[in-house]
């Protein structure tokens, strides 16, 4: 059986996180070897950019940004997540925020140029606005495409063209 | 036919130089290479705006880039993406583990192995499932065809879009042998779903050992014939190197991962950073260069499908016996054969297909080397057989991303060798 556990180089990375931000990092998870910090949308950029600069962490690539709706919470419906990848210590974190609904989230392409897509996905699938982005356009679906497709309550046949008429079954 | 040397004299006697063996210029060098090739872009004059694809015929897939054109010199690329979105990850969440692994081969569906497998890795991480010995030495020597497939399709459309028709047909008939293999191994030519969760969809078939052995003896060959035919020709020489310089920096910040990045001089391969598979139990070399440019991604892939024949032919040698598929009741499939002849094996085949694996509440990433270059998974689960949240992190997204950091300042006619040289396929881009 594959044992997942934390690398040593990223508890000295935990470490320090807990020493810079403290309480800031409301909770920190572990599982299956990979290390969860959640932390408040006001001090995302500031942790983010903590990642990337401090030496013990070296965070040096964005490995991805993605978005999560998680209706059950009410009040703070929406997650980004991030996950980051050290080339110089070979070790991962994910970094997560909640949001409520129309919360803007500051943008990190300026740490990390290649979140663009990655915000702009995050926008046009969930609703989640990257204030400072450069160029916040829907990416994957059309430009007069309307609603979120990846929330948990739009409709897995989608909103617009064709759907299968299953009323006419057998009689065709 | 002469040898290969003589065409290194040849070319540099026709005025190009010969390619520097082991030479490797530091990243400073780099830099400034690159500010060298593009600091045409400050001329000013009239500016053209050009849509180039999704129809171009030098266009991978239905990319599209909007050009603002100063005469010759690319001024700005828009790229726009999303003419072939799926939704795949929104279906995913409608479905169980083992009905999401057809729609990761609809991925990149030049190498569908790699990404079935990709995906089999993160749920297993996520379910703590074990893959028997036997099972991750098929996964291993499928995910090698499926690299060698991809590589040499890719040099065949990488040299048609520099101009040359017949180099095309002589790749597509050799990558016709890797298909038929894995036509033989998996039953499908390009979308396999030969991943299963522990494990893999059937063993190797009769006769399967010493086919595959004959194409990897002769594949080495066919890609010394390759590097005869385009490494010292001179046209191809010109056009390819010194363009599109991406340093590792660069790399770094754009995540531009697999053989672009390892052309920048980074040995960086998570086959041997974070092993899977059967990889930690094979012997072979990544394959790094240091010029960061067209040339040397050329040579970085020529140098992998080496190593995928030496990787290949190590599996078949060591396969070990035993199960090629888990026998673990809460996780896997059972064998097909079994199902209509042992009640426990139907048993486990009805709760797989009805109610499926059941996976504990957390989230998984999980990142593998695929051809193209890293493909991560992240699963969110809340519990019970289907995912409550997938993504799937593919290299070709951030490739099509990077394209104007890469062609701005260069000519119109290197974007199209640069484009190709990353080797994006939308399927994996738009998802």
């Amino acid at each position: 059986m594959k044992v997942w556990s934390t690398p040593p180089t990223l508890e000295a990375a935990a470490a320090a996180l807990e020493r810079r931000f403290g309480d800031r990092v409301l909770e920190r998870l572990e599982f299956r070897g990979e290390l969860t910090c959640v932390v408040a949308p006001a001090d995302w950029v500031e942790l983010l950019c903590f990642c990337k600069d401090a030496p013990e962490l070296a965070f040096d690539q964005l490995e991805c940004l993605l978005g999560d709706h998680l209706p059950e919470r009410v009040a703070t419906p929406f997650e980004v997540v991030a996950h980051l990848l050290s080339h110089a210590h070979g070790h991962r974190l994910r970094v997560k925020t909640s949001l409520a609904e129309g919360q803007a989230l500051e943008t990190i392409t300026g740490l990390w140029p290649s979140a663009g897509f990655d915000e702009r996905e995050t926008w046009e699938m969930f609703g989640v606005v990257f204030a400072g982005h450069p160029d916040l356009r829907r990416l994957l679906t059309t430009d007069d495409f309307e609603g979120f497709p990846l929330r948990k309550d739009f409709p897995l046949q989608g909103t617009v063209g064709g759907r299968i008429r299953t009323d006419l079954r057998g009689r065709i | 036919m002469s040898d290969p040397v003589d065409h290194v004299a040849r070319t540099a006697e026709r005025g190009a130089p010969a390619p520097e063996a082991g030479a490797r210029p530091t990243l400073a060098e780099l830099k400034e290479r690159k500010a060298r090739s593009r600091q045409r872009v400050e001329r000013g004059g009239e500016v053209m705006t050009v849509s180039m694809g999704p129809q171009h015929p030098s266009m991978h897939g239905v990319y599209r880039a909007e050009l603002d054109l100063d005469g010759e010199l690319i001024v700005t690329v828009r790229p726009e993406i999303g003419n072939l979105h799926r939704g795949v990850e929104k279906l995913a969440e409608a479905r169980t583990y083992h009905q999401i692994i057809p729609l990761t081969d609809r991925l990149d569906y030049i190498s569908g192995f790699a990404m079935n497998h990709g995906f089999c890795e993160a749920v297993e991480k996520l379910m703590e499932a074990e893959v028997p010995p036997r099972g991750r030495y098929i996964r291993t020597i499928a995910s090698e065809l499926c690299r060698i497939a991809n590589h040499i399709l890719w040099l065949g459309v990488h040299i048609m879009d520099l101009g040359t028709q017949t180099f095309f047909c002589i790749c597509f008939r050799d990558r016709e042998y890797v298909l038929d293999l894995l036509e033989m191994l998996t039953g499908a030519r390009l979308t396999h779903s030969f991943a299963r969760i522990g494990g893999v969809a059937k063993d190797l078939p009769d006769g399967f050992d010493h086919r595959c052995r004959k194409v990897i003896d002769f594949l080495p060959r066919r890609v010394a014939e390759y590097e005869r035919i385009v490494k010292h020709n001179r046209i191809y020489y010109k056009r390819a190197k010194g363009v599109g310089i991406f340093t590792s920096e660069d790399c770094y910040a754009w995540r531009v991962t697999g053989p672009p990045l390892r052309s920048a001089g980074v040995a960086r391969d998570l086959r041997k950073d974070e092993p899977y598979a059967a990889y930690d139990e094979v012997e072979f070399d990544v394959a790094v260069e240091y010029n960061a440019d067209v040339y040397d991604r050329f040579l970085v892939r020529m140098k992998e499908i080496r190593e995928s024949c030496k990787i290949i032919r190590q599996c078949l040698d060591n396969l070990p016996d035993g199960p090629f598929l888990a026998p673990d009741f809460a996780h896997a499939m059972p064998l097909k054969k079994n199902v209509l002849r042992n009640p426990s094996a139907m048993i486990q085949d009805f709760v797989h297909v009805f109610r499926g694996p059941q996976a504990p509440k957390g989230e998984v990433y999980r990142a593998i080397e695929v051809p193209k270059g890293e493909m991560g998974v992240y699963i969110r689960s809340e519990g019970g057989a289907k995912p409550a949240r997938v993504r799937f992190t593919t290299p070709s997204f951030y490739h099509g991303q990077v394209v104007p950091a890469m062609v701005e300042g260069e000519m119109i006619a290197d974007m199209v060798a640069i484009f190709a040289s990353i080797d994006v396929v939308l399927g994996d881009c738009d998802r």
